[in-house]
């Protein structure tokens, strides 16, 4: 055979083996063998229950397709966070599905944890227990938990009463010490009160950062717009003190920086001024005699005439609040601060207006952070024996390394701990009893005063875990050598147990109660009086070198005190103020870091008395000179290494530097405790920061308009409206055209539409250099501007979602090859991904800057691809992608409507960044029918597009901030 | 001896046409060989002579994205008692003891990324036969029109209905027929179906 021959059948055999390779591989479909009556394949089923990624317990509807919990949303009808949610709320399904969760129980085995059956990690647990109870050292066995103050305590806490054991201690770092010990000297009350946002006029903030952590940072913001925001027609004012200009503080109309620690010298200050000025009651002159308006200018760095002038607007506000908290109002004379807060209030009126006692903050009952420290020296000096740790518990991480928590937990024989994934703390245990997630279990939550959250199962334990109630339960029957059905503890289940302890409350009604998300009433407002005693402020202790900068280590609203970190989510959605995806920075004020010679991405050392860090540097405004802040909570899953980041930094959680010893006055932690030194190590960390400026460089991309002229356009309505000449004809929408309104003064930049978007709508982590490339997958973002021309540290700052903007004339579509990009009747930018072949010119062409690309197919480690939206396809390699305004959502509520035999109504379709807003600040409809929301947004006086100039036509329509010129 | 080769290459690029036809039937979209489902299952049997509806087993229709299969209680429901003796059943009763879901091979199915439901379907009164054929008269699904030399050569013959192509062109077709003729307002917006 010639060679050409033997090619030629070569080729041709190899064409016909491939050919014949590629038949469709057959699909098995397997019924189920019993049908579940509540569950119905392919249509979601919703589950009322209560968020537990922090002590805020919002109300919760977790949405269940096939089994599985594919997406989370506020529950409406819930009052503390009516309807949204935060981003960590939203990222809560990462922990449910984290590949990092344990499989069944693990015992310790040399320096690892090893699997071990559940029979017989009960037994050693119940062994080690009942040797300590029978050899009468039931005072050797400490619990602790979060803060459980529902069913979950109760359990605890008969569990150890039945051993003998020490009292619970809650393990709360943000618990507000300083607030109760305050409302104690005052009022004679050991409560966090309600604060009524929304009934003031001028909100005067010292500190506290309720736009991220500050006691509920979905119910706050919420009432924080209702008082704010334009649109509601009461558009108070906002002014913020605090050295460092976080989100709050770029919320407010007015941002004063003062030295850190001098927020109660000023509040005094404003005091006297208005009691000068007769805007406050006489009775309080005493309390603020000894008060030099001059002296606290020349101490807190705020001039004597922004004093005068603060003073004036809180007291024109009728009425104002007077609020504090955060890491600059956490120092050793953080008592006496909120002392001074409260004097405030009581001086113009404000308590029983603004200030309600009554319907309580559940904080009110976290154990004290001295009683933690107290119980943390026990272990040191070998008095515990046992220790059981509840799960949302990670005190080798959160305590401060003053403290020495570390050392003190190694000195522990046993501990137990009933965390889900592996952390600081169970690397110390030496048995861990993964309890299961909360989207999982029974139980319940009060938030506050009058509100009961039920939680239930809204799935099946997608690992092997077990609910630590029943791990408690089964543990005391051996224990106690009681049957199930006697004893203290008769129940068999923890649910048994939860039902029993909720029947005083539903009276029999549990289905209801559970379909409502749980059981609330109000509760009336109880009266306090004021003693207007004067407070002796003293200035914040600080430790360390007198050279020294002041830590602010300020809690993180993305990570929380550490407990959302692990969410890959959350660490790729950049925080609000710097950008910065991923890795925690330490913020340097720029001029500082100027005389230092530190730049962008160079490792500092950060070094305190108590320990050191090493960091990359983020040089930024808006911080005080003398203050350096991080934030709090940082650290990486095992599965993001080296998975989404590089070799991960040592530690990066500023806990380790701060002193251990409690403020004497509150018994709380003091976050503002320490100065720290910088030194440059030399290497560099590139940090991923996502929007490379925050100068709007006269592109009028968020767009202000002063108040005067917004009430007087809002009266007279919209003065010229400028339409671009066109050769075209306007395009028809037969049906519906759907379009947005994003009202940019009530935007905050929480963040949690950009996160909402991601659960929704299957977007994809790309990591760290990935997104230090600009090729983060986000749909939509959270840009920060500032108002053209202002300094760069000026508030307020502008807040914009930008997505896609479903332009009428769209750039992307005539530049693509193959029509993947194109218009719909309706509307819509569609993007077709199956047509698409990845040229990119989309992406080139848009002026917005919102097409993404995939330059990988990038996974989702197990189990997180069973978090999927089965509505919404997983996208490949080489296929651009965007915004679809939730095109699945807009299907099934035309769905929806059709079964009703009735047309779509406005309202039937929100989009999920809509839908978890807690300002409301955006809103999804139809254009085409007057009447909608959105309509009538479009055609207010304080529409605009953004790039309007170039005729894209968009149907996305920003609102103007609204700034208040005399703030 | 070059012709030789010569000749052996055609037989080989005979042969390689051949399987080339042989494999594009097996190849049509959405199907799957019939020949192959666990239980040799009777659709004539249960539709024609016991006159059952589609959507007393296939019940999600009407309410679903997905149709869905009978779940294997609700087989037994009757099965327990009708036609117990017979071997395919009692392979049904196997299952049922061992409380295993049966392992249906899919015969009919849309790319991923395609979003089909049913149920605006079911509302709008399409007949299931409009996109599964004349499943009534056959035994297992696809059965009569399935992929087979038999079927093509009858179909090609004029003897048989072509099993529906379950493609784009197909859909957008009968989408368009029903808003002209019949005022129906099935959408024809690509993301639709594809998002």
């Amino acid at each position: 055979m010639k060679r050409r021959d033997f090619f030629k059948i070569v080729a041709t055999g190899g064409a016909a083996a491939a050919a014949g390779g590629c038949q469709q591989a057959t699909e098995t479909i397997l019924p189920l063998v019993v049908p579940n009556e509540q569950l119905i394949p392919g249509v979601a089923s919703y589950f009322a229950t209560v968020c537990r990624e922090c002590p805020a317990g919002c109300g919760v509807l977790a949405r269940n397709r096939d089994g599985r919990v594919v997406k989370l949303e506020g529950n409406p009808d819930h009052p503390v966070n009516q309807g949204a949610l935060c981003l960590r709320g939203q990222a809560a399904l990462q922990g449910l599905y984290h590949p990092d969760r344990f499989a069944g129980a693990q015992i310790r085995d040399g320096r690892a944890l090893r699997p071990v059956s559940w029979d017989d990690a009960l037994k050693t647990l119940a062994e080690k227990l009942a040797a300590l109870r029978g050899g009468n050292k039931g005072r050797a066995i400490a619990i602790v938990s979060q803060l459980e103050n529902g069913s979950t305590g109760t359990l605890l806490d008969r569990f150890g009463q039945a051993l003998g054991a020490r009292p619970r201690v809650t393990l709360e770092p943000f618990g507000y010490e300083a607030i109760r010990a305050a409302n104690r000297a005052t009022f004679g009350r050991d409560a966090v009160p309600s604060y009524l946002f929304a009934e003031t006029q001028v909100l005067l903030n010292f500190g506290a950062d309720f736009v991220e952590t500050w006691i509920n940072n979905v119910h706050y913001p919420g009432a924080f717009a209702r008082m704010h925001a334009f649109r509601e027609g009461r558009a108070g004012t906002a002014i913020h003190i605090e050295p460092r200009q976080s989100l709050t503080a770029a919320n407010a109309d007015l941002w004063v920086q003062n030295a850190p620690g001098t927020e109660g010298l000023l509040a005094l200050a404003i005091l006297k001024v208005l009691v000068e000025k007769g805007m406050a009651d006489r009775a309080y002159a005493g309390a603020v005699a000894e008060i030099d308006v001059k002296r606290v200018a020349d101490e807190s760095g705020v001039d004597a005439t922004t004093i005068q002038h603060v003073a004036e607007t809180f007291g024109r506000g009728k009425p104002s609040l007077a609020i504090g908290g955060g890491a600059a109002v956490s120092g050793s004379n953080a008592t006496q601060t909120q002392i001074a807060l409260n004097l405030l209030n009581a001086a113009v009126g404000n308590i029983g207006r603004t200030v309600r006692f009554g319907a309580d903050w559940a904080y009110g009952k976290v154990t004290p952070y001295a009683e933690v420290a107290r119980l943390v020296q026990a272990m040191a000096a070998g008095e515990i024996e046992a220790l059981v740790l509840g799960s949302g518990v990670n005190p080798a991480f959160t305590l401060p390394g003053g403290l020495k928590a570390a050392e003190a937990l190694a000195k522990v024989p046993f501990i137990v701990s009933f965390a889900n994934q592996p952390d600081d703390t169970t690397a110390l245990a030496h048995l861990v009893l993964p309890d299961t997630h909360w989207l999982e279990s029974w139980g319940d939550y009060s938030p506050r005063e009058g509100v009961i959250g039920m939680l239930q199962p809204a799935m099946k334990p997608i690992r092997d875990s077990r609910p630590m109630g029943d791990v408690l339960l089964a543990v005391a029957r051996t224990l106690l050598g009681g049957e199930e059905g006697k004893g203290p503890l008769p129940w068999a289940t923890f649910e048994q147990y939860v039902k029993a302890s909720w029947e005083p409350v539903v009276k029999g009604d549990v289905p209801g109660a559970l379909g409502a998300g749980g059981v609330w009433r109000d509760v009336p407002a109880t009266s306090v009086a004021a003693k207007p005693a004067p407070v002796d402020m003293p200035p914040a202790k600080l430790e360390g070198d007198a050279g020294g900068f002041a830590l602010l280590a300020y809690p993180s609203l993305r990570m929380y005190d550490g407990r959302s970190a692990t969410r890959a989510w959350l660490q790729e959605t950049p925080d609000s103020m710097t950008s910065i995806a991923w890795d925690a920075p330490v913020e340097i004020a720029e001029e500082t870091a100027k005389s230092l010679g530190i730049a962008r991405g160079d490792i500092v050392k950060v070094s305190s008395p108590h320990g050191a860090i090493e960091l990359p540097a983020y040089p930024r405004p808006g911080l005080h000179p003398k203050a350096v802040a991080i934030p709090i909570g940082h650290r990486y899953a095992r599965y993001h290494v080296p998975r989404y980041v590089g070799a991960p930094s040592t530690t990066q959680n500023p806990m380790v530097l701060l002193p251990g010893a409690p403020d004497p006055a509150s018994g709380g932690l003091a976050y503002l405790g320490v100065r720290v030194t910088l030194t440059r190590t030399g290497a560099r960390r590139p940090l991923a920061v996502l929007q490379a400026t925050f100068d709007q460089d006269h592109r009028e991309l968020a767009r202000h308009v002063d108040l005067t002229a917004a009430r007087e356009q809002a009266l007279r309505g919209k003065s010229e409206p400028h339409e671009m000449l066109t050769m075209y004809t306007d395009q028809r929408y037969p049906a519906n055209r759907w379009g947005m309104a994003v009202d940019v003064d009530a935007c905050l930049g929480c963040g949690a539409c950009a996160v909402a978007c991601i659960a929704e709508n299957n977007i994809p982590v790309v990591g760290k250099a990935e997104a230090a490339y600009g090729r983060q997958l986000h749909w939509l973002r959270v840009e920060r501007w500032r108002e053209d021309g202002a300094p760069a540290d000026h508030s307020p700052n502008f807040f914009m979602p930008m997505f896609c903007q479903h332009c009428e004339v769209a750039p992307c579509e005539p530049v693509c090859p193959v029509f993947a990009a194109y218009r719909t009747e309706e509307g819509l930018n569609g993007q077709v991904y199956n047509r698409c072949v990845g040229t990119r010119y989309c992406g080139n062409n848009c002026p917005y800057h919102v097409r993404r690309f995939n330059w990988y197919n990038y996974d989702f480690p197990a189990p997180l691809e069973v978090q999927l939206n089965p509505d919404v396809t997983v996208r490949q390699l080489g296929i651009m992608e965007k915004c679809t305004m939730c095109i699945q959502r807009i299907v099934a509520g035309k769905d929806r409507a059709r079964d009703e035999r009735r047309p779509v109504r406005d309202g039937d379709i929100t989009t999920a960044c809509q839908q978890t807003c807690p300002t409301q600040a955006i809103t999804f409809g139809n254009l085409k029918d007057e009447a909608s929301a959105v309509s009538k947004l479009s055609h207010a006086p304080r529409a605009y597009a953004v790039l309007d100039e170039l005729g894209t036509r968009p149907g996305v329509t920003y609102l103007k901030k609204v700034v208040r010129g005399h703030a | 001896m070059a012709k030789a080769g010569v000749g052996a290459l055609g037989v080989v690029l005979l042969a390689v046409l051949i399987f080339l036809v042989v494999s594009s039937w097996t190849r049509q979209p959405a199907s799957a060989k019939p020949s192959m489902q666990p239980i040799d299952f009777p659709h004539n049997t249960h539709v024609q002579t016991y006159k059952i509806d589609c959507q007393y087993c296939h019940a999600d229709a009407r309410r679903s994205e997905y149709a869905g299969l009978p779940s294997v209680q609700r087989c037994l429901g009757c099965h327990k008692i009708t036609a117990a003796d017979k071997p395919e059943i009692q392979k049904l009763a196997q299952y049922g003891a061992k409380s295993e879901p049966i392992p249906w091979v899919r015969v009919f199915k849309v790319p991923e990324f395609t979003y089909f439901p049913h149920k605006p379907h079911v509302r709008g009164g399409v007949s299931c036969q409009t996109c599964h054929g004349p499943v009534e008269t056959m035994t297992t699904a696809a059965g009569r029109t399935g992929p087979r030399v038999v079927n093509d050569l009858l179909r090609v013959a004029g003897f048989r209905p072509a099993a529906p192509p379950l493609s784009m062109g197909w859909c957008i077709d009968c989408h368009r027929k029903e808003n002209a003729t019949r005022g129906m307002r099935a959408p024809l917006d690509c993301v639709t179906c594809h998002h």
